[in-house]
């Protein structure tokens, strides 16, 4: 199954880059000669399926295990590690190493960090007196291509590494990533940050131009004009709304991870009792494509029409003679005819969930808290959740999103709700209450919330939103623009000084400037205004803006990306890179560290 | 003619010329070759010179200690050095590829110098064997020699970059063979060097390290005197026994050349010249023979040394520097006698145009339509030509050409003349490089520069860089070092001064480097100084380290935001000083806390503990503790109801008691103590029950648990002792009764008093279980109408349903609620009508 999506039709050679990835695999494989067993971190797994196919890896002789702390399976002499650059996960390779040693194995190690070798690692290697052992290597893997425009850096933890332990490891990787991005691009001439980390990251980039520059002068003019970067911090309203987009509920209800999902085969129609399959969702699926980034309601509306139409084609092929050219338009139509059958089973299966009450309730109270107008409902309805013990991560959205649009609950409620949540799930969960007080997402109040104003002033509440025809971003939730998006809608027509008022309502200081050699030169002074004739690339194509998300993005807000890139008038084309594609759950899950 | 001059000087050798201009006279004072031994490295390289111990010369006034003698090929005397080396008998003298000079001795100890007689340590030694047997001889090449003991075994040092010596297969000879040479490895089939040994019997050994092979097996007709292997190492050239000068392939399987000598003795030195002519050399008498024709000789009253270049040879005498090469074939087309090609006539029309002279147009008339190659002919030309004013002739000839015709490449007379200045540069006799442009064009410019670095020639270094658009890093980074290690006296500040001055030529030189090169020169005032100017902080934070100065290292590390830097900056100072020290140094720099904080909670669980005792963080100790607890629980060791249990409670009681030492952890402390009271109490819970299902389950599993077990003492007991408000009694207690179908209980319960949170969770536990018959019994006394109304429609009942939904006027609730009943028309005309009633009634 096609797993690797097709990038030709990025607006930046996305291609080369994934290319480049897998030589540097292959080279890797290469370099230990003969039959080898190859452990990968199972999250690097997920990433490199986008890179590389299985298939190619077993003709390199490759034996392919996932790292855990059990010992490795394998009758090859040589083992080759290749995994993040955590400390965590070099307890489970010593582990492994300890392991054979104690049963006698001598076995040829090779360790390759990904993106790169750390002094952390090497440090629990040497500890563990393990470092005389293993060659170490680096995999400079820091960005993969989901899509023809969504890069990933697969920092899944970055968020909560940033708020709530201080390490900022990733926002390195994520200036890097950028950086390595300029080498192929050019040097990213306008740069635009809101939030904290993201300021940073715009800092270290500018530090590593310095320390490495990029040499500019063989590229005329930079592929990418303007970076936007943008905290998760400074929306963490929209993550924490279910996603009304297909893909969104796809992601919602079903985990799409790294773009496909996997459920019972019985649900796509296949006669495979408790099988699972795997479905990819990429652009490469011309239907998928279509409506991917459509309200629901509308998907389902148009998957009908399409079906009826396809029957109506099919009678009428079964009564009355037909030429041959419309034989033949009508095998064209057969020929999506399986994209058709993927995508109504997917659509059918998902309406089971969005019927539910509960579902709708939840919807129904998601847009209460948004509206920040009715404080006792929000706070019975989630009481009442925490008293059914309904599934944790469903009331952490609703408790946060509460919490935020107040910023911070009063006291006497704040530790209501924090008993009655240990109460009623159990007392590991201290840590994850800890962690997320320290993240700022659920605390005591403190100060009187701004919420309304930011709400009215970026006109997140859209009234009549008409998803089939929309003509704004708020149809991704059925009438609420997502905060994010909106900023960057402003960051992309005027920059940041018309909304700086607002933005310092937001968490998180914010920065405008420009770099490499054209911030002498007024010709590259766009993006401000409408003069978009000048940020026109030569041959037609328009300019690219790298829309950065540091802390994770969802498939909503990519969709209302999207979005704004059909509308007239825009004179870029976005691609978007996050630090990892999250929804409210996924993200929710990353604070819950048991104490256990 | 000036023309006739310059062919003048050429000898016609079988159908090609030579020439023999002199390079340098030699300015050296008392040097006699006849007494010294001598190494002259090709290319244009230094010559050292010392006093031959294996013959016997009257000393003069010379000391009887022996001096090594460094000169450039100009002749200008470089450096020297006493040498006082033991070992015996200096055996042998060559210079390495890098410009190294290699002196071997009897006892087979190497001695190594560089181009300054700078002794380079450590001596290298070819081993035991020939310690004890004594070095009889040795043959050379670019990074490796070979030697043979006087008991007649081999031995090789393949490789100076990378010494180690390896003893080559037994020849298995009783007699010292009478000459040696060798093929390189680079050149032979198994890629180890090849040792040619002519002995006694009609045959050459080819000695390897795996074997020895018999070679020229009936080609020969007797012993070898001299042996010479091209630069290729194709061919052989030697000398017979019986005074004939013999071409070979290097395996000795074809005869290429074989031609009578005048002298049966064989030669003193023997080279090839280029690729087509070899040259032997007798006292005072030089041969050089072609392949066919009559053989050029060269009379010497001097003795001289040949330096095989890999366009000729280098005739080094007391007085002068000679170059033997084969005259170009563009220099022979302008400038043999007569010659009346394109070349020569373009020549000859600047001269005539110089002269003003209309036959200047003539002759450009005659070869207008081969006039480009007319002038690549004087450019190549000039190339060859060591005299400066003969090059600016032929260039001017060659623009003059060129103004004629459109299709000449233009940059190809710039790019000569860029050639030609620096190679004008080199040659000059101060620098004393006197390379031709084929032998540069071999070498590289890349190499050239590294060369006058070597001979801290660093400003032409730095201008012939600028001028062939190089990096200058490397000249500036030499330089800078060079200065260091000699500016002893210079204080810090100063010589900062003056390395900056230069440095800053060049973006994106590694200060880092220099710096390092001050530390290891005891500077380390100037090391820190330099380092300070370094803007790659990966260069910059170790170096800072290597010198000591961690606290601006972990300064610059959080500065550039690459926690990796941190790190290293951390375990630097955590093995360095007391962990009080560390901790004060960290808890001032919340990033490098943070990440010390991440590493520790992973591997150093106490010393993360001690960590946050010392800075009054009991809450995180708290924390630890309770993890800790929580471990203990996990471990299988510690099965419910073990003794075990004891310790964990313990652990979170002593958690509870460090949160209460602060007010702001009031909460946590409290949630410490109901943790406790918990396990307590599940575990007396696992005692009676027999059942170990409680112990950690959180407080509303347990009140579950009970009810389903029928205990509702038990979960009565639990919602007092944790105070379990009413509400959320009620939902607990309804969900577990509908769990276990005990519908009378469930019922009974609903009328033990009027629920705090109505029916609504009665309904919902019915509906959840799918039972209707239970759930209506509760949907009638719910309080709302449109609640009423979604209940009837979840269990399917639109009539009452749409009646609820009517009394509560919500007409969007009606249409959703047909909606679900879309499949029912029945039903939904129940809601049309209902609805329209409605919005009459809103009319």
């Amino acid at each position: 199954m096609a797993q690797i999506p097709n990038l030709d039709n990025a607006p930046v050679n996305l291609t080369s880059i994934r290319e480049h990835s897998q030589k540097e695999l292959l080279n890797i494989l290469k370099n230990v000669r003969g039959k080898k067993c190859l452990v990968i971190d199972p999250k690097l797994g997920d990433s490199l399926s986008l890179i590389i196919q299985t298939s190619i890896l077993k003709e390199h002789g490759v034996e392919l295990r996932h790292l855990s702390g059990d010992p490795i399976q394998t009758d090859c002499s040589k083992v080759v590690y290749i995994v993040h650059a955590q400390p965590k996960l070099m307890r489970f390779i010593c582990s492994n190493i300890h392991n054979d040693v104690s049963k006698g194995l001598q076995r040829e190690y090779h360790v390759y960090f990904v993106p790169r070798r750390t002094v952390v690692c090497e440090k629990v290697l040497e500890e563990e007196k393990l470092h005389n052992m293993v060659t170490i290597g680096e995999y400079p893997l820091y960005s993969v291509p989901m899509d023809e425009d969504v890069l990933s850096f697969e920092l899944d933890l970055s968020y909560k590494e940033c708020q709530v332990d201080g390490d900022t490891s990733s926002l390195w990787h994520i200036a890097k990533a950028i950086h390595k991005l300029e080498f192929s691009f050019g040097v990213i001439p306008n740069v635009r940050a809101k939030g904290k980390a993201s300021v940073r990251v715009a800092d270290i980039l500018n530090r590593m131009q310095a320390e490495e520059p990029v040499n500019s002068s063989d590229m005329v003019v930079p592929e990418i004009n303007t970076v936007i970067l943008l905290d998760r911090e400074v929306d963490m309203v929209t993550p924490l709304c279910s996603q009304l987009t297909y893909e969104g509920l796809l992601d919602e209800f079903l985990h799409i991870n790294n773009g496909s999902v996997e459920l019972d085969a019985s649900i796509m129609g296949l006669q495979q009792e408790g099988k699972k399959t795997k479905v990819p969702l990429n652009s490469s699926d011309k239907l998928f494509k279509e409506i991917r980034d459509l309200n629901f309601e509308v998907v389902v509306q148009i998957l009908r029409q399409k079906a009826t139409s396809m029957k109506q084609d099919y009678t009428e092929m079964t009564t009355t003679t037909q030429t041959v050219s419309e034989l033949k338009d009508f095998v064209k139509k057969l020929n999506s005819l399986p994209e058709m059958t993927r995508h109504i089973n997917l659509a059918q299966h998902l309406s089971t969930f969005t019927s539910k009450p509960s579902f709708l309730g939840q919807l129904d109270m998601e847009h209460t808290i948004v509206e920040a107008q009715s404080y006792d409902i929000c706070f019975e309805y989630i009481e009442e959740l925490i008293h059914k013990q309904e599934p944790l991560t469903t009331v952490l959205r609703l408790l946060i999103l509460f919490s935020i649009t107040n910023s911070g609950l009063p006291k006497k409620h704040f530790d209501y709700f924090r008993r009655e949540l240990l109460h009623s799930y159990g007392f590991e969960h201290i840590a994850m209450l800890n962690n997320l007080e320290k993240a700022g997402l659920f605390k005591k109040q403190e100060s009187k919330s701004n919420w309304l104003t930011i709400k009215r002033a970026l006109q997140l509440v859209v009234e009549d939103t008409d998803t089939a025809n929309p003509n704004d971003i708020a149809y991704v939730f059925s009438g609420y623009a997502p905060l994010s998006i909106r900023l960057v809608q402003h960051a992309i027509r005027s920059g940041w000084r018309p909304v700086e008022e607002i933005l310092k309502l937001l968490p998180g200081p914010h920065l405008e400037m420009k770099r490499g050699g054209f911030s002498n030169s007024p010709s590259f002074d766009t993006l401000s205004g409408i003069q978009s004739s000048i940020a026109k690339v030569p041959d037609g194509r328009r300019a690219v803006v790298l829309v950065v998300f540091v802390g994770g993005v969802t498939f909503a807000e990519i969709s209302a990306l999207r979005f704004l890139c059909t509308q007239e008038g825009m004179a870029y084309d976005l691609i978007i890179a996050t630090t990892k594609i999250v929804n409210g759950q996924t993200l929710v899950e990353t604070f819950m560290e048991k104490l256990g | 003619m000036a023309n006739v001059s310059v062919a003048a000087e050429w000898q016609l050798l079988y159908n090609r010329y030579y020439r023999k201009p002199e390079l340098y006279p030699m300015p050296w004072k008392h040097v006699d070759l006849a007494r010294t031994k001598v190494a002259a490295a090709p290319f244009g390289g230094p010559v050292a010179v010392i006093r031959d111990d294996s013959k016997i010369v009257q000393l003069h006034a010379e000391s009887a200690l022996r001096k090594l003698r460094l000169f450039s090929s100009s002749g200008r005397p470089l450096a020297d050095a006493v040498w006082r080396h033991p070992g015996g008998r200096l055996v042998g003298m060559s210079w390495t590829d890098d410009q190294t000079l290699l002196c071997v001795v009897q006892d087979g100890t190497v001695y190594r110098y560089d181009v300054h007689a700078n002794l380079i340590e450590p001596n290298l030694s070819l081993g035991k064997e020939c310690f004890e047997d004594n070095v009889a001889d040795c043959a050379f090449w670019g990074h490796g020699l070979v030697c043979i003991t006087e008991a007649n075994q081999l031995f090789c040092i393949a490789d100076f970059r990378n010494p180690s010596a390896v003893k080559l297969a037994d020849p298995g000879i009783d007699e010292m063979p009478h000459c040696m040479a060798v093929i390189e490895p680079q050149y032979t089939v198994s890629g180890n060097v090849e040792v040619l040994l002519g002995v006694d019997d009609a045959v050459v050994l080819a000695v390897e390290e795996d074997g020895v092979q018999r070679l020229g097996e009936g080609l020969l007709r007797g012993p070898l005197q001299k042996m010479v292997v091209s630069r290729d190492g194709k061919w052989l050239a030697s000398f017979t026994h019986d005074g004939r000068l013999l071409v070979t392939t290097s395996d000795l399987t074809g005869v290429i050349i074989e031609r009578d000598c005048e002298s049966a003795l064989p030669p003193q030195q023997i080279a090839w010249c280029g690729m087509d002519a070899v040259l032997l050399y007798w006292d005072d008498m030089l041969l050089m023979m072609g392949p066919e024709g009559e053989p050029v000789h060269y009379l010497f009253d001097e003795p001289i040394i040949l330096i095989p270049e890999c366009d000729g040879v280098r005739i080094l005498s007391n007085t002068s520097m000679e170059f033997l090469q084969r005259v170009p074939d563009s220099t022979v087309s302008i400038f043999t006698i007569g010659s009346t090609s394109p070349a020569a006539l373009l020549y000859d029309a600047l001269d005539h145009f110089d002269r003003r002279s209309a036959k200047a147009d003539e002759n450009l008339r005659l070869i207008r339509s081969s006039l480009p190659e007319a002038v690549e002919a004087c450019v190549d030309a000039a190339g060859h030509e060591f005299d400066v004013s003969r090059q600016q002739t032929l260039l001017r000839a060659a623009s003059y050409g060129q103004a004629f015709c459109s299709n000449f490449q233009r940059d190809r007379i710039q790019e000569m003349c860029k050639i030609l200045r620096v190679l004008n540069a080199v040659r000059s006799p101060e620098i004393g490089i006197p390379l031709s442009i084929q032998q540069y064009k071999l070498l590289t410019p890349s190499v050239l520069i590294g060369r006058l670095i070597n001979a801290h020639q660093h400003l032409l270094a730095l201008k012939v860089s600028e001028y062939l658009g190089m990096n200058q890093e490397v000249v500036i980074m030499h330089w800078a070092c060079s200065k260091i290690t000699a500016s002893l006296a210079i204080p810090d500040v100063t010589l900062l001064e003056i390395l900056l001055d230069k440095l800053k030529l060049c973006k994106g030189i590694s200060y880092a480097a220099v710096a390092a090169h001050a530390d290891k020169n005891d500077r380390r005032k100037l090391a820190a100084l330099l380092v300070e100017h370094e803007p790659r902080s990966s260069k910059q934070v170790p170096l800072l380290l290597s010198i000591g100065e961690e606290d601006i290292a972990l300064i610059k590390a959080t500065e550039c935001g690459d926690t990796d830097l941190v790190y290293l900056v951390l375990f630097h100072i955590w093995q360095k000083r007391q962990p009080l020290e560390f901790f004060g140094t960290i808890q001032a720099r919340p990033l490098a806390r943070d990440l010390f904080v991440t590493y520790a909670r992973i591997y150093k669980h106490e010393f993360l503990k001690d960590f946050f005792l010392s800075t009054g963080q009991l809450q995180d100790v708290a924390f630890l503790l309770w993890k800790e607890s929580w471990e203990l629980g996990k471990n299988p060791m510690a099965s419910k109801g073990s003794p075990l249990h004891g310790p964990r409670i313990k652990l979170i009681e002593k958690a509870h008691g460090l949160f209460a030492e602060t007010k702001e952890h009031t909460f946590e402390s409290k949630a410490a103590e109901e943790h406790a009271k918990l396990l307590r109490i599940q575990h007396e819970l696992e005692v009676t029950t027999k059942q170990a299902i409680f112990v950690d389950s959180s407080i509303s599993d347990t009140i579950r648990t009970c009810i389903v077990l029928g205990n509702n003492r038990a979960a009565m007991k639990v919602k007092t002792e944790f105070k379990v408000s009413e509400k959320r009694w009620y939902w607990l207690k309804v969900f577990a009764l509908a769990t276990i179908k005990d519908w009378v209980a469930l019922e009974k319960f609903s009328k033990e008093k009027k629920p705090p949170i109505g029916y609504r969770p009665f309904v919902e536990a019915c509906i959840e279980a799918d039972e209707k018959g239970e759930a209506i019994k509760y949907i009638p006394k719910l309080a709302d109408p449109r609640e009423r109304a979604e209940s009837y429609a979840r269990i399917g009942m639109a009539k009452e349903a749409a009646d609820a939904a009517s009394q509560a006027k919500d007409g969007e609730l009606l249409g959703r609620l047909k909606l679900t009943f879309a499949q029912n028309a029945a039903a939904s005309s129940i809601f049309d009508t209902l609805r329209d009633r409605l919005s009459f009634q809103g009319a």
